[in-house]
């Protein structure tokens, strides 16, 4: 019996873990999002990828992401955000936060409420900065994540 | 009797019970640190003040091989990296930065339609990504089949190439080996810009000459992209000191130091024929480091 019993707590612990930790994963697809971005880069060559988790906390956050590129180039990103539970705002700069000179080459501000797919032709820079907003959640804590694809040609 | 196994069953219960409350403060914990770690919180989004935590999306060994292929790099079967016996390469370090190092041969052969060369490179690279583990890649969706249908088609090869690197791509980041994207990206690196400087030094082409200085311009995000991942493997530290003497020689440059916001400009920068040879002489010298397992 105390066997029986030991072998059911064993039982109990290794299902409530793996139940946790399910539980905490960010339940993102990557493969699908993935699947879904290149669908998007038509007649561009995939160079790079870059997953974000995202968490929504009970205060506003900021993340950034730096892409080098080269000049002459032709450059395609798409983001997917349709892993997210509610929307973020992503705005690109062609200049770093140190720079004076600093302003939006790209932002999701003005989009269609429910878009989760945004595609965005660079125009000639040296240098991309992917900045995502993530809105303060004081209710749930939820997460998702985000993908965006660099494609060029 | 009845008392003793309801103690044990309390028992059990109370075990299981905190386990799951131990369990699932950990993963909160980890949660809470990872956003710390990678973000920064503030009180206002309109709010620039704070400076966030970056990271870094490198970009791919194809893409830098097609843009030296743009600017008139030449082929020469003499300077691709000798084909080792993958097996000599025993640390993880060694592994992905070998296995950049064959990416961008790879790449520099398919860009200059050298297919059989390309595929004894496919080969290598196949050999060591099986020894990192991740040899799965090459069956998915075919490519190592595909790539051998597609020889005589330089750009069917380099789409090919290209979805390799995606499913590579999408391998390392579910399994959390996202140092070894940035390990194998330095490698490739410094193999093209092997390549590209050497036959700079022979034919001293403006357009190369431009290139070259442009690539340099990436070595700090190459940098900064190690350091986000240096914790995951402490080998790493050196192969950061490596690549920041070569950014230290680049950033003492004349034509660099006398160069107004040169980062930020979209003008072709150049460098002299001197400055080309000092880092030259360096990446060769790392070239050297790297294909030996040092």
């Amino acid at each position: 019996m105390r066997k029986i019993i030991y072998i059911s707590a064993l039982v109990g612990l290794i299902v409530s873990y793996g139940f946790t930790t399910i539980q905490t994963a960010d339940n993102c697809d990557k493969k699908a999002l993935s699947e879904a971005c290149k669908k998007k880069l038509e007649d561009y060559k995939y160079d790079s990828q870059k997953y974000s988790k995202i968490n929504f906390t009970d205060r506003n956050v900021q993340m950034e992401v730096e892409l080098p590129v080269f000049i002459g180039e032709k450059y395609r990103l798409i983001f997917n955000t349709s892993s997210l539970p509610k929307p973020i705002l992503i705005t690109v700069y062609s200049k770093s936060k140190e720079s004076t000179k600093r302003v939006p080459i790209y932002t999701t501000k003005d989009a269609a409420a429910g878009t989760t797919e945004f595609v965005f032709d660079a125009p000639r820079v040296r240098n991309m900065y992917i900045d995502y907003d993530v809105p303060k959640e004081d209710k749930d804590k939820l997460s998702g994540c985000v993908i965006f694809m660099v494609g060029y040609k | 009797m009845f008392t003793r196994k309801k103690m044990l069953v309390v028992k059990s219960v109370l075990f299981v019970a905190s386990a799951v409350f131990m369990v699932s403060c950990g993963n909160n914990e980890a949660a809470k640190e990872e956003t710390d770690s990678k973000s920064v919180v503030k009180e206002d989004t309109t709010a620039t003040a704070e400076v966030p935590e970056t990271s870094y999306s490198l970009p791919s060994p194809l893409q830098i091989a097609s843009i030296f292929k743009k600017s008139g790099l030449k082929y020469k079967s003499d300077l691709t990296s000798q084909m080792r016996d993958p097996s000599k390469y025993t640390s993880s370090l060694s592994k992905s930065l070998n296995l950049g190092v064959y990416s961008g041969d790879l790449s520099y052969c398919v860009m200059n339609k050298q297919s059989q060369e390309a595929m004894k490179y496919m080969k290598l690279c196949r050999s060591l990504a099986d020894n990192l583990g991740m040899g799965s890649v090459f069956e998915e969706a075919n490519l190592s089949k595909r790539f051998e249908k597609n020889l005589e088609n330089e750009d069917s090869l380099a789409y090919i190439i290209a979805e390799l690197q995606m499913v590579t791509d999408m391998y390392l980041d579910e399994n959390d080996q996202q140092q070894i994207t940035s390990i194998v990206f330095a490698g490739a690196w410094i193999e093209s810009m092997y390549i590209g400087s050497k036959v700079y030094e022979k034919g001293k082409d403006k357009s190369l000459n431009n290139k070259l200085a442009e690539q340099m311009n990436i070595l700090g995000s190459i940098i900064n992209a190690l350091k986000a991942v240096e914790k995951k493997e402490a080998t790493i530290a050196s192969l950061i000191t490596d690549l920041k003497s070569i950014k230290d020689i680049y950033d003492a440059l004349p034509s660099i130091k006398n160069a107004v916001d040169a980062a930020d400009s979209d003008k072709p920068m150049s460098l002299t024929d001197d400055e080309v040879a000092s880092l030259t002489k360096r990446i060769s010298e790392l070239r050297t480091k790297f294909v030996n397992g040092n």
